[in-house]
This record gives C-alpha cells, structure tokens and sequence, in this order.
C-alpha cells in the first residue's frame, strides 16, 4: 500500500496470510449461501461444492410463508435485548467491587464466580426444567431469561473484573476528591470507561444467547414460543433432514449478526478508542 | 482514635456498598446454578433413568467414574483440547490483533470477514464441515484428488478425529481472542507507542519488547477463558462426531450428555458432570494461583 | 452468609412465581383440550395436522394441539414431562424396553378396552399389535410405518455389471467382489450415526442363530458371548478388510444424507436400510424413484444354517402412538389417534409411500409391494436390538457395533463389553424388584 516504504520481503508474507486467513474465514460462509439455493436432490445428486444450478429460491419462499419464522425472529430479539440488559448490568455492578475495593470476600467471591464458568449447562437441564413447570414459566420465552443471564454471568464478570483492573486509581482519587460517592463513582466514572469491555461482552454473550439451543429445545415446546435456533427442527426427522432449508434457517440466523457487526463494529472501535484515550 | 473509626466506618460502607453491588449477579447464580448443581450432587447418589423408580447407590456411581476408562479418556482428550487450542488460537489471535491495530480503520473489512466464524452457530459450522471433510465428496479429499492423492478420512478416522475437531474449533474461537486482544490494544494508550517510536524502536521491538508485556493481563485472562472453555466444550464436537468413533473425540461434556441424553442413566451422568466441575474448577484455581504467583 | 443465601433464594422464587402468576393464561370455555406429541416432519407433519382437524371438525367440543418435538431429544421430553406431570394426552413411543417401561410405571394407559371395540385392533397387521402388547394388555395403537430392514440398491449400477439380486451371503460376497474390482463401493454406509452399522450386526446374528440367541441374552438366560454375535462381528471385519463399505464411513453422517448422496449418483451400490428408505427419497428425490432405479431384496440367507432364513430385522408401527394415564378423557384421546389413520389420512400416508401397518394396505409402488412380500412370507420379526434393549444397554450395543467396524476392538471384546454392560443393567433391576417386594410385604 506505501510505496514510498522500502519494499520488505516480509511484508509479502503478512499479505499472503492476511488473504489465506480471509479465504479460511469465508469460504465456508460461501458454501452455506450458495446451498441455500440448491433443491434437496440437487445438494445429493451434483455434490454439496458444486454450484447451484439456478437461483432456486423455495427455500426462502416455504420458509416465509410459513410465516412462523417471523414469529421466531421476534422471539429471539426479544430474548436477546431483554437478556442483555440485565446481563450486562448485573455483570458491571458485581465486576466494580470486586476489581476495585478491598474486602475480606472478595477473592473468595470472585474465585466462586469464575468457578461458575465450569459448570456445563447440560446437567443444569432438568432441574430447571422442572422450575420452569412449578413457576409456571415452562413454554414461554421468559423461562429463558433466568437461565441465559445465570450462565453468561461468570464469564462476563471476568472479563470486566479485568478490563475494570486496569483502570488507573488515580481516576477513582480525583472524583472522589471532588465529592463523588461510590454510587455516583460508579455510573460517573466507572461505566463511561469500561465501554470497550462492555462492547466485547454484548459481542460475546450476544452470539451465544442468539444460538442457544439446549436452554431453548427444553423450556420452551410451542411453535409460537420457539427462538431462531429451533427453526432447525421442523426440518430434522427420525431419518433424514432437509438439509438446504435447514442450511436456509441457519443462514437467515446468522445474517442479522452479520448486518449488527457490520454496522456496530464502527462504534465499537469508538467506545474501544475513548476507553482508550481516557485510560 | 479518629483515624481507626475512619478506616472502621470506610471498610463498613465498603461493606455494605460491596453487597449492594454483588447481590443480583449472586442471587441470579444462586438461583439458576447452584441449586441445580446442589440437585446434581443429590441425584449423583442414585440410578436412575428418568421413568422408572429412583434405585439409591451411594457412591456405586463414583466408584463407577472412577474406573470408567471412557470419562478418563475423554479427560484425555480435554486436555489435549485444551493445551492445543491455547497454542493455536491465542498466537494467531495476537498476529490478527496487532495487524488490526496497526492499519486502524482500513483494517474494517478484514474485521468483518475476520469475525464471521464467531457469528456462525456451531450447529452451522458442524453442518457444514460435515460436509467439507465428507471422505468421498468432500472439500478435502477433492483438494487432495486435484494433487493426486487418495480419499481422505478425517471425521472416521480414530487418529485423526481429534486434532481435526481442534482446528474447526479453533477456527470458530480464534476471532474472539483477536478481539479480545483489539479491546486489549486499545487500552494501551498512544503515547506508549509514541515514546517507543521516539526512542527508535522497530515495529518489532516495539511489539516484542512493549505491547506484548502490556498485554500480559489480557493474555492471561484469554487463556483461562480459553482453558476453561475447552475443558468444558460440547456443541461442535457432539453436532460433528457425537465423541465418535470409538470414543476418539469423546470430551467429558459430550460423554454426560449421552449418558443423560442417550443411554438414559440421569443419576450416572450427574455424577460425571459433578466430576467434571469438581476437575475444571481445580485445574482453574492451579492456574490461577501460578498465573498470580508469577505476577508477584 | 447461609441465612442470607437461602433468603436470596426464597425471594428470587417468590418474585419468579409472581411474574408466573400473572401470565397463566385462560381457557377456551367450554372445550376441552387435548395435547398430542408426534415427531413426524416436513408433508407428514401437516397429514397428521390433517387428521387432527377433522377430529376437531367433527368434535367441535375439543381443542387439539399438535406439538412436533424433536426425535433426538423426544424420551428425554417425555422423561421430563413425566417428572413435572405435564404428560401430554397422546404421544408417540418406540416399541420395547421403553414402552414397558411407561407401562410398569403407570404412565400410559392400558387401551385394550378400545382397542377391541368394534374389533378396531383386528384391522392392524397382528405383528403390530404383538409389539403393542405387554403383560395381556395392549397399551398402544402402531400407526407410522412398517420399517423392516432389507437391501436397496442402485439398478442402474446392478444392471451394468451385469449383477443380479442375491439370494444368500456368498452370492452377496460375489457381487460385492465385482463391485470393489470396478471401482465401486459395495455399500453405501454412514456409520457415524450408529444404528445404520448396527442393523448389519443384527442381521448376520439373526441369519446365523435366529431369534433365540439375542432373546436369551437379552432375559440373562443365555449371553452375548456367543457364536452368533461372534459370527457377525468377524464377518463385518471380514468385509471391512475386502472394502465392501465406502470410504470414511465411521466418520459420515445418516440423517444429512452422506450415504444417499453416494447411493443415488451410483458411487455404492447397495444400502442396507429400514423401509422408511423409500418414503425418505420421495421426499428427497423423487425423479430417482420415478425413473424406476431403486431396487430391493431381502438379507441374503445362510443355506446351511439351522435358523429361520425368513426372520425380518425392524418394527411394526415405527411410532407407537399411547395415550398419557393422567388423561382426563382417554376415550376422545384414543379417537384422536384413530383419527390419524383415517381413510383420508390412509390415502394421505400411501402417497408419501408409507408401509402403513393394515391389513388392507395396498401399494402401487413395486418396491414398496417387494418390501411387502417379504414381511408377509416372514415366519418372525426381530425387533431393533436398540428398542429392545434398555437404553444404557442398547448404547453400548450401538457403540460396540460402531468399533467393530472401525476394528478398533474385536469381535469377542465386544460381545464381552456388551454382555457385561446386559449383567449389570440386569443385577440392578434384580435389586430394584426385590426392594420393591419388600417394602411392598412390609406394607
């Protein structure tokens, strides 16, 4: 790109990799796509690389007419938002006190935290399922708020703990001089400079509260409960699947990540670059 | 005097101020995580296959795990997870993450592309490799054909399984720690960058001798994230191979949920998930402490 | 800190069973609902649909919901709903261990009363009502599908190698020879899924020893450790060795079709597969079937052996349909599922070419027709050993299977592997019934 920099032998070699990794990144994201316009006989027939011999668009048609995956969409943003704001906030309050002041539960607190991070979900399955059922939860999307904020919770409170670490105390000193109590200190001082944190988190437990699957297949049971993910489903039987409209579903889940990254990154790497300034 | 009850009255509102802030995320994990492991630990006493009556074993099930050659194995095979993902992803993760910083915002497109495997379920990637690795009309055996080689069996190979599984779950995790990493870059501030250039240093010594040692907290906690993460992984592997064949890419995750989800043994598999929490959070808090001990 | 625990824990309940409270919605008046779990997909969802509006049509006084649950994790859902009492009124079970299972333990009704009014169970094919029998009552009505395993194969491959429909296992090796030496895969395997491998294991135990080896051992009379299990196992290696399953099998998946891709494009030849297979290709591709290129023929037999050369490997009904015993109305219950075989619904399921277990049932279809002959010249019925069998064992059958083909593990240590997984699921339920004895005669 510079020409008026000396040409390097090992600036060819960053090129190189920097193309390799983008073909890694999107060659199976091309393969996906182009799937999605094959028939099911086609994807056995001419093999699953091969291109699709026209725009076949039925998959998209049965899956819109179908009209429940709007239904579906819906469900699954209103998870998500609902999720991500008292994840993130729980997550910041629990973070500002365990990076920041010294008390006596604090490595304990933290290390029980972090432990959490270990638990597989799976083991969790049924007794909350049968929470669900008691509470009266069981079959709607709010059952699904509790478990996602629980389990995205330790490995938010981590990573802030250590974002939030790095802050300077002088930051802290100088608004506390200036009559900042440690409520305010937090909303005041705290938040506006862990963006950077905060922006990793909503990526993070975002991608994996939009996929979730196990959570999702077993507190909720009606079609008009369901999130994205288990759009899947109608297409998986006892022997077969329909392979391109589930490779439909799964595109059309990824696609509004795809659009929010595009047009969120921007302001990620602002929130990114006023942390940095500040810090 | 006055100074004691001053530090008396601080340590109490930090105190109750700590409490004020900790409470949701405590009872949130109360809630929906320790009792259910609480009921886990309960229900690891007996055998049991969700229908017919609860048949009570005491340890039966832990002695059971304790000889069981599969969750050994698949213990195994986590750390072997474990070990390589850290060594693959987190080099890489850097390289992409230094490159990102470096050309600043003409880097966005590569961003995008960069981030798209984090964005795609693991469902989707396991679908999908499925079919790329597929022995005869596959991605790879297709490239191998081109050059003149044979079939290539990856997924159905014993030997091979693993390390493959690693390399996909690599692919989908490595764009996390660049950003990981990006977030890490930007808290270093520009006059760190300016002083070094200042006392003429090369990019490389500037990377080597500054940015690396200031990113040593970030790297620390990407490779516990990244630890604790392989140790307890399940999605690719059981959409891709279900642990097969023959128990070669079995992780720990995978084998409790077959024993719950499959083989029907509820009391079985708790016992293997309460084993599994009990081995991850050990090899976290080892880790943990050397990490700290280093830093003093 | 314990106190305040618990606390955390009692109001988090309490706020959670607020926002419950304010949700639980209202009833239709008047109708009575009724729930019904299947896990059909894709036209056969919408027939059963189908039938349920017609029942709702003629019984306006009755509100169905269909729920299609998802196969991998269906007895899972049941299990839980069970724990929960959210049983649902109808659901679908699999024959075997599993279905006696729900019946021991109260959970299904005993529809022997319905099914014999008016004679109603005369009109199911009697191996179909066997498999719904236990202990004198019958406990479910077999509606999906007669799925027996047999051979299919690819015409057009058999047609230019010149090859004919064999009758017993060496005229099977020789075909499968020819095919190797041309280049092509004999068998067309995805054994990644387990059960596809499995169901050649079945078959060449049941062709050398019959029914009773597997029966024995199942009831802890006889043992895996057997000449029949022994016989399968070192002839899968066998043809494992000679090539006669294509490349990477152990690592390919059923359900997204790896296999079919390679049956229908004639790079295998042959599958060994339930007879859902045909209804499988009308859904997937239709032009293979329209152009005549699908085959079939029986397991091939062992001449000199002792056992029954006609017993099929399968099940009659696929899908058994029960009804929950906490139902409030099992008579409209029962009437739903009869509703799903409806003449409507018969014409329906005929059309997806469902095997749909009737004694009326008649098909256009020749190969379904030779699937059909085949059922009806056999003296016996081998029910998969994966439903026969109690989960945690039939696991272990799957996975045994699976490493006897990957030769990771020999015949013997296998058959050993699986007889000692079969003793101890046995010594437990021996605990369990003597317990249950006890405290029954203390009470």
């Amino acid at each position: 790109m510079n020409s008026k920099k000396k040409f390097r032998p090992s600036s060819i070699i960053v090129a190189v990799l920097v193309v390799l990794w983008f073909l890694i990144c999107l060659t199976p994201l091309v393969f996906l796509i182009m799937s999605t316009f094959k028939q099911q006989f086609e994807m056995m027939n001419n093999g699953v690389f091969a291109l699709p011999e026209g725009f076949y668009l039925g998959n998209y048609k049965a899956l819109f007419e179908s009209g429940r995956i709007w239904r579906y969409i819906l469900n699954s943003l209103v998870v998500l938002v609902v999720t991500l704001v008292i994840l993130l906030s729980f997550s910041a309050f629990a973070s500002y006190p365990l990076s920041r002041w010294k008390f006596r539960m604090n490595k304990p607190i933290h290390g029980f935290i972090v432990a959490c991070m270990s638990i597989p979900i799976h083991i969790t399955l049924l007794p909350l399922y049968l929470m669900s059922v008691k509470t009266g939860l069981y079959d709607s999307i709010w059952a699904l708020i509790g478990p996602y904020v629980a389990f995205n919770l330790p490995i938010s409170v981590f990573i802030l703990t250590t974002f939030m670490a790095t802050i300077p105390k002088e930051l802290e000193e100088a608004a506390e001089i200036d009559g900042c109590g440690r409520y305010q200190m937090f909303g005041k001082v705290m938040l506006p400079l862990v963006k950077p944190g905060l922006a990793t988190l909503v990526i993070y437990d975002g991608v994996n509260i939009w996929n979730e699957f196990s959570f999702a297949l077993t507190l909720t049971q009606s079609a008009a409960n369901r999130t994205l993910p288990l759009a899947v489903n109608e297409f998986q039987g006892q022997y077969t699947m329909n392979t391109p409209m589930i490779l439909t579903v799964l595109f059309i889940s990824i696609l509004p990540m795809i659009i929010v990254f595009i047009f969120g990154q921007d302001k990620l790497i602002k929130g990114m670059m006023a942390g940095a300034v500040k810090g | 005097m006055q100074q004691t009850s001053l530090a008396f009255r601080r340590k109490k509102s930090i105190a109750v101020a700590s409490t004020v802030f900790l409470f949701p995320a405590l009872l949130v994990i109360a809630i929906f995580i320790i009792y259910p492991i609480i009921d886990s630990f309960a229900t690891s006493a007996y055998d049991w296959n969700g229908i017919t009556d609860k048949l009570f074993v005491g340890f039966g099930n832990w002695k059971e795990m304790f000889h069981d050659k599969v969750f050994w194995k698949a213990f195994g095979n986590n750390l072997i997870v474990m070990v390589l993902s850290i060594c693959i992803q987190m080099p890489i993760g850097i390289a992409l993450a230094t490159w990102l910083d470096k050309v600043g915002r003409k880097g966005n497109v590569a961003k995008v592309i960069w981030f798209i495997p984090m964005l795609m379920s693991s469902v989707a990637i396991g679908y999908l490799f499925r079919y790329a690795l597929d022995a005869n009309t596959g991605f790879v055996t297709g490239l191998s054909q081109l050059f003149g080689g044979g079939r290539v069996d990856l997924l159905g190979n014993p030997g091979k399984v693993l390390l493959t599984c690693i390399f996909i779950i690599s692919w989908q995790f490595t764009p996390f720690y660049m950003v990981y990493y990006l977030a890490g870059y930007s808290g270093l501030s520009e006059d760190v960058k300016e002083a070094a250039m200042i006392d003429g240093a090369t990019e490389r010594q500037y990377f080597w001798r500054v940015a690396l040692p200031l990113l040593k907290p970030t790297i620390k906690s990407a490779v516990i994230l990244s630890m604790v993460g392989s140790l307890k992984y399940f999605d690719l592997v059981y959409v891709l191979t279900k642990g097969g064949p023959s128990h070669a890419s079995e992780l720990m995750a995978t084998y409790m949920y077959s024993m719950a989800f499959e083989s029907h043994r509820n009391g079985y598999a708790s016992t293997l998930a309460c084993g599994m929490f009990i081995l991850i959070s050990l090899i976290a808090i080892v880790t943990m402490r050397l990490l700290n001990r280093k830093e003093d | 800190m314990n106190r305040k625990a618990i606390s955390a824990v009692l109001s988090g309940t309490m706020l959670l069973s607020l926002m419950a409270g304010s949700m639980t919605t209202v009833q239709a008046a008047g109708k009575t609902k009724l729930t019904l779990w299947h896990i059909q997909t894709g036209e056969m969802a919408n027939v059963i649909q189908g039938s349920v509006d017609r029942f709702m049509e003629a019984n306006p006084d009755y509100d169905v919901e269909v729920v299609q649950k998802q196969n991998d994790t269906f007895k899972t859902d049941v299990s839980l709903a069970a724990q929960a009492g959210t049983l649902p009124d109808i659901f679908i079970t699999w024959g075997g261990q599993t279905m006696y299972d729900y019946a021991d333990q109260g959970l299904i009704a005993d529809l022997t009363e319905y099914m014999n009014k008016d004679n109603y169970k005369d009109q199911f094919v009697d191996a179909g009502i066997a498999q719904c029998t236990y202990k004198d009552k019958i406990w479910a009505a077999p509606v999906e599908n007669i799925s027996v395993a047999g051979i299919f194969y690819n015409k057009d491959v058999f047609d230019k190698y010149n090859l004919e429909e064999p009758k017993t296992l060496d005229d099977l090796e020789k075909i499968c020879d020819t095919l190797v030496e041309n280049g092509v895969a004999p068998f067309a395997l995805a054994n990644a899924t387990k059960w596809t491998g499995s169901m050649f294991f079945q078959y060449l135990a049941t062709r050398y020893g019959g029914l009773e080896p597997f029966a024995d051992a199942a009831a802890g009379k006889g043992s895996f450790e057997n000449d029949a299990f022994e016989f399968a196992g070192t002839k899968i290696q066998d043809w494992v060795d000679k090539g006669y399953f294509c490349d990477g099998f152990n690592g390919m998946d059923d359900d997204s079709g790896q296999a079919r891709a390679l049956f229908y494009t004639g790079s295998a030849a042959m599958d060994l597969m339930g007879s859902w297979f045909t209804m499988t290709i009308a859904g997937e591709n239709k032009q293979f079937l329209d152009d005549g290129k699908l085959g079939f023929f029986p397991f091939p037999e062992i001449p000199d052996s002792k056992a029954d050369q006609s017993l099929c490997l399968g099940t009659i009904g696929d899908n058994l349909y029960v009804v929950s015993n906490k139902c409030a109305d099992k008579e409209a219950a029962f009437k739903v599922i009869q509703s799903l075989l409806d003449d409507e619904a018969v014409k329906e399921r005929t059309d997806l070419a469902k095997i749909i277990p009737l004694k009326s049932f008649k098909t256009s279809d020749p190969v379904v027709q030779e699937v059909l002959d085949t059922i009806s010249k056999a003296k016996g019925i081998q029910l998969w050993y994966d439903q026969y069998l109690p989960s945690e064992v039939a696991e272990v059958h799957k996975t045994t299977s699976q490493e006897i083909f990957g030769k990771t593990i020999t015949p013997a240590e296998a058959d050993k592997e699986l007889q000692d997984a079969m003793t101890a699921y046995l010594s437990k339920k021996g605990t369990a019934s003597t317990e249950a004895e006890s405290a029954e005669t203390e009470a």
